[in-house]
């Protein structure tokens, strides 16, 4: 793999449209994200965020367009690219009728990690993510913010360059919500670029870099500073708010 | 006072409230087209297989004459001549009759072609039977005798073999001078009810179990979402197919194991031939079986089109496969339908080696057609596998 791509992600006119309806769910988009950026691309429900995921995830393939993940291309080298990418879906998406301990060791052998590097790593997460000690409860018993730790641990036990959270830090309170933030600020610091989606607005003030989505269209892109001051507004939600012109925006 | 006439009101039986459940789940289910095409097609399919395979009685059974009677003239009085062709009549009288599909050979070459099951039964009428008739007519203590050799592992195609040889000596006059020398193949093999039918439950409840097992485990990954997630990962579908099929391997196994345990052990279903050759068959049959599971998962979105699949299976199998009807006697337009039935080769085989004693010889062709289903099933499914999100 390139170490020398400049950027983690990198998408050219980005098209697709569904099969089913002939929806147009990303409308020429172009995204370039640095290594160790925190990223959060933010828009209403059906905006296309999960589309734009799933595409430079590699397991949906863009109408057309080019996509370049860490130097490689996608789809091409998805197989290879997928080694160096984490991806924890909008859904908590583990295997509820397995253990914590179970997932996290399937998906860590799924990378081929050796049993003494997948021990460690896991022994390490877990106590990051403060699950060491539901370890061996089944995920069905969990409750939902627990899960979605679950689901995180899976995409990060492989040492991933670039990761993707799909929704990871809606729906869950406020303490553990600050809590992720710190811990994507610790994993920025080893080198990690996080792409994040949100409908929720001032999640994103968090992030590096802001592009807000509507209708499959990148329309602003920006540090949360720049956005606010170019928009005169105090939050991000005021900023998404005017260029939505006040218009319901539920694609 | 108010407040409790409400509470008393909403505890009674709302017709409303009712109509909105029934509207609401029909509403669910016309979403769900592939549902409704399974509920629709389903009976359809199954009444019109069973309605054919079930609508006449055994018959077409392929049976082989050897008819060496020469016939007998005599001549009583000057200028008088009776003449006895026994032989033809009764060869003429099975020809006519549809329970059975007349053929002519020799029948010592031939026996070997009822242990094989190309016949079910060999029959031959003797160079000196119509002399011995004209001779017991005349007063004579002889016996006109018919040999036959038949398969008695199906005691309803023994019935109607038996019964269609008595038709025939129906034409002949003396209907009583007759006797049957009939041999068993297979070792003279007497089976009861139970032995006879063990072994095609065995094919059924294995072909049933292992789809359903099979497409509901399968599907799963579909619905936990965690399908998206391996898409993402090194996991390629070949390896995922394989891990699946191995799994199921396995989850099988134990499932034949019981079956055959019960059969075996609490019912003492016969096994005359080898019980090593027996698990291997019931192993690779239900390996044929996941692989048709797994490729036929890519077309499940949901475990409840999984669980209708492997009924939407199973049960014509059950009507094509011989278990019902011997597939000799369908219309024969099903018959050539009957014969891609995983099935029906799964029944001759569990019946090959239960009750005529076979082994892998014997048996050669019918394990070559099911690996051949279970390798078309992985190449289909790999043919269609989906290895990311089609959309």
């Amino acid at each position: 793999m390139s170490q020398a791509a400049e950027w983690a992600v990198e998408a050219l006119d980005l098209v697709k449209v569904y099969k089913e309806g002939n929806i147009l769910a990303v409308d020429r988009l172009n995204l370039k994200i640095g290594r160790g950026e925190i990223y959060a691309l933010i828009g209403a429900n059906g905006s296309g965020k999960t589309t734009c995921i799933n595409i430079l995830t590699g397991i949906l393939a863009p109408t057309t367009g080019v996509v370049k993940v860490l130097g490689m291309e996608m789809p091409r080298d998805r197989k290879t690219i997928s080694k160096y990418v984490g991806v924890a879906p909008q859904e908590y998406s583990v295997y509820h009728d397995l253990t914590v301990e179970q997932n996290v060791r399937f998906f860590g052998r799924l990378y081929g990690m050796s049993n003494n590097e997948l021990e460690r790593r896991m022994e390490e997460l877990l106590q990051i993510l403060r699950l060491d000690e539901r370890r061996r409860s089944v995920v069905a018993n969990l409750s939902g913010g627990m899960r979605r730790r679950v689901s995180i641990a899976c995409a990060l036990i492989h040492n991933p360059q670039l990761v993707f959270f799909d929704e990871a830090t809606v729906g869950i309170d406020p303490v553990l919500r600050a809590f992720f933030w710190e811990y994507f600020r610790s994993l920025k610091k080893q080198g990690l670029t996080i792409i994040l989606t949100s409908h929720v607005m001032d999640e994103a003030e968090k992030a590096d870099r802001i592009g807000l989505i509507r209708a499959g269209k990148l329309i602003e892109e920006g540090t949360p500073k720049q956005l606010k001051h170019k928009h005169g507004a105090d939050t991000i939600e005021e900023v998404f708010i005017k260029l939505s012109e006040g218009k319901i925006v539920d694609e | 006072m108010n407040n409790n006439k409400q509470q008393r009101r909403s505890s009674r039986f709302s017709f409303s409230r009712t109509y909105m459940v029934a509207r609401r789940i029909l509403q669910q289910i016309r979403r769900d087209r592939r549902t409704l095409g399974m509920m629709l097609m389903m009976p359809t399919i199954i009444m019109l297989i069973f309605g054919f395979s079930l609508s006449g009685e055994v018959k077409n059974i392929p049976i082989l004459v050897d008819n060496q009677d020469t016939g007998y003239t005599a001549h009583p009085a000057p200028n008088v001549e009776i003449s006895i062709t026994a032989g033809s009549k009764i060869a003429a009288a099975l020809q006519n009759d549809s329970r059975v599909k007349y053929n002519t050979g020799s029948f010592d070459k031939n026996r070997a072609s009822v242990d094989n099951g190309t016949y079910f039964a060999v029959i031959k009428i003797p160079a000196n039977f119509s002399e011995t008739i004209f001779q017991r007519q005349r007063g004579q203590n002889k016996t006109a005798e018919i040999q036959i050799y038949i398969d008695a592992t199906k005691p309803a195609i023994r019935a109607s073999i038996q019964g269609a040889l008595q038709s025939a000596l129906q034409s002949i006059q003396g209907g009583s001078a007759f006797k049957f020398n009939e041999e068993l193949a297979f070792g003279g093999a007497q089976y009861t009810g139970l032995d006879v039918g063990i072994p095609s439950v065995i094919g059924f409840v294995l072909t049933f179990l292992v789809l359903l097992i099979s497409l509901i485990t399968i599907t799963r990954e579909t619905i936990s979402g965690t399908l998206q997630r391996l898409y993402a990962t090194p996991l390629t579908a070949l390896e995922r197919l394989v891990g699946y099929a191995v799994a199921l391997l396995l989850l099988s196994m134990m499932l034949a194991g019981v079956i055959l345990g019960i059969g075996i052990l609490v019912f003492g279903a016969a096994v005359k031939g080898n019980l090593a050759v027996l698990i291997f068959a019931a192993v690779l049959y239900a390996l044929t079986h996941v692989l048709i599971a797994v490729f036929l998962s890519n077309f499940a979105k949901n475990e409840l089109q999984a669980v209708q699949m492997a009924p939407l299976i199973a049960l014509p199998s059950l009507a094509l496969s011989g278990m019902l009807v011997p597939v000799n006697s369908l219309p024969e337009f099903v018959q050539p339908i009957a014969r891609l039935v995983p099935l029906y080769y799964g029944n001759r085989v569990f019946e090959g080696i239960m009750l005529k004693g076979y082994g892998l010889l014997e048996l050669a062709p019918e394990f070559l057609v099911i690996g051949v289903i279970a390798f078309l099933s992985l190449i289909l499914a790999l043919a269609t596998v989906k290895d990311r999100i089609n959309a």
